[in-house]
């Protein structure tokens, strides 16, 4: 169960940070 | 008391500020022409891969309050899956570029390449043997100690090939300040490093430990106990743990986690470690000579006993046994009349640790034992096999989700009691496990 939680730390993690990245390459573009 | 779960947030919140802030800074000021969507993603997700690999040294850190909140198995576990997070990050920024520009499929000629793009070579084939050898370190049969060296190496390789890379680019870092920030942060990251290899050595040296007693328990397990040395110690709460240094001094790179088995309401600062001879170094643990010099890191850890008026049902596999029995001592050194119950899987009668001291503890605490043997002798009574619901339900009384639960154990026998207490419908909140094979 510890090792899930850690798990679906990690995948929201990732996800936000690719989230920010698109965010990023999207705002660079755009400007 | 801040509450865990507020502590969490604001631990998380502050790792995303330092892996993002540092790309979004990027943004500001003067910009070369934009390219488009996917090699700026590529970009981004490559200077965000790096500040998360720096960030790893952060999380091994063993900065107490940092790991408090979440126990130090899972801050490992996390450490363990964000290096494969880093690792498709950093691989995703060439692919896409060559998917983008199929002409740069020639970088990957290191011998043709030009210097920049060898870096970037050097920098994914380093984090590539980083995380192969921590994967099948077992299979690949490198040594603990051997791995953890090497383990430090490629990781400093691959974050300065790295930034060399991005800085000889100079598509973003062409801006000194820029530049300066991501000269900074690794020189931060390192920093890391250099705290726990040089700085917390140096605090540990003037505080020794000097080891008093060698026992011999039941279990192949020896218990060394063990005295600071011309200073008053550490408090800890029963079920912590320790890194524990053994014929070295501190700068040794492989300290070994070990939980404390003693009880938490010793004043002379006394802790005891009882360990099992499970091969490496742990086999040698009856050759450490009384007096000799040991070096403690402690304490460590979340796993620790819960509210006062609930039933406690502590589950221990083998030398799992360990945590449970500081939690076990400390309840009858506080004359605390909690109802305890201990469910101790172990081999066979003759292997189970602290055998006759749970029946001496019985007699001083409100504790119900219940022995669990994979390999009974003939005429036993008892419980045998696995440690499952059927199991639990036979000796705990309703409702189940009330008790507080305490796991410690091998990882398949964890598995497995996770999975039993969902089906008792006992709410994650009150269980509580560790893990002792983290590293």
């Amino acid at each position: 169960m510890r090792r899930r939680f850690a798990e679906r730390l990690v995948l929201a993690t990732a996800g936000v940070v690719i989230l920010m990245s698109a965010l990023f390459a999207y705002l660079r573009v755009a400007s | 008391m801040f509450p865990y779960v507020a502590r969490r947030v604001v631990w998380l919140t502050i790792y995303l500020l330092f892996v993002l802030a540092p790309v979004l800074a990027l943004l500001v000021g003067d910009l070369s022409p934009a390219r488009d969507f996917w090699t700026e993603f590529s970009s981004a997700i490559a200077y965000a891969g790096l500040a998360m690999m720096g960030l790893q040294f952060g999380l091994t850190a063993r900065f107490r309050y940092v790991t408090e909140p979440w126990g130090e198995d899972v801050i490992y576990h996390f450490h363990r899956l964000l290096s494969l997070v880093a690792l498709a990050l950093v691989i995703a920024h060439p692919i896409i570029l060559f998917i983008v520009t199929p002409s740069r499929l020639r970088l990957l000629n290191f011998f043709a390449a030009p210097p920049v793009a060898r870096w970037a070579s050097l920098s994914t084939y380093a984090l590539i043997a980083l995380v192969v050898t921590s994967l099948w370190r077992v299979q690949f049969r490198i040594r603990y100690e051997t791995w953890h060296v090497l383990h430090i190496l490629l990781a400093v390789v691959a974050i300065v090939a790295g930034i060399i890379h991005m800085i000889g680019w100079g598509i973003y870092l062409v801006d000194p300040r820029k530049r300066a920030l991501w000269i900074v942060l690794p020189i931060f990251w390192i920093g890391l490093l250099l705290y726990v290899r040089i700085i917390k050595p140096l605090f540990l040296l003037r505080r020794p430990y000097v080891v008093t007693e060698v026992r011999e328990e039941r279990g192949d397990s020896w218990t060394l106990v063990m005295q600071p040395h011309h200073h008053r110690g550490f408090r800890f709460t029963p079920g912590q743990f320790g890194w524990l240094t053994i014929w070295g001094s501190p700068f040794k790179i492989t300290a070994h986690p070990f939980s404390f088995s003693s009880s938490a309401e010793v004043a002379d600062g006394r802790v005891e470690m009882t360990i099992r001879n499970l091969g490496d170094l742990t086999s040698r643990i009856h050759e450490v000579p009384v007096g000799g010099r040991v070096y403690l890191d402690g304490p460590y850890g979340a796993f620790t006993i819960g509210n006062p008026a609930d039933m406690h049902v502590l589950i221990a596999g083998g030398v799992g046994i360990t945590p449970m029995m500081s939690m076990i001592r400390t309840l009858a050194d506080q004359g605390d009349k909690r109802p305890v119950v201990l469910m101790y899987g172990s081999k066979d009668w003759e292997s189970i640790t602290f055998r006759e001291q749970l029946e001496a503890l019985e007699a001083r605490l409100d504790l119900k034992v219940v022995h669990v043997l994979m390999d009974p002798p003939a005429g036993w009574k008892g419980e045998h096999g696995f440690i499952n619901s059927e199991l639990m339900m036979r000796h705990l009384p309703p409702p189940y989700r009330e008790h507080e639960y305490f796991i410690c154990g091998p990882n398949p026998m964890m598995d497995s009691i996770e999975k039993a207490l969902g089906q008792m419908h006992v709410p994650l909140s009150k269980y509580h496990s560790e893990r002792y094979s983290f590293v």
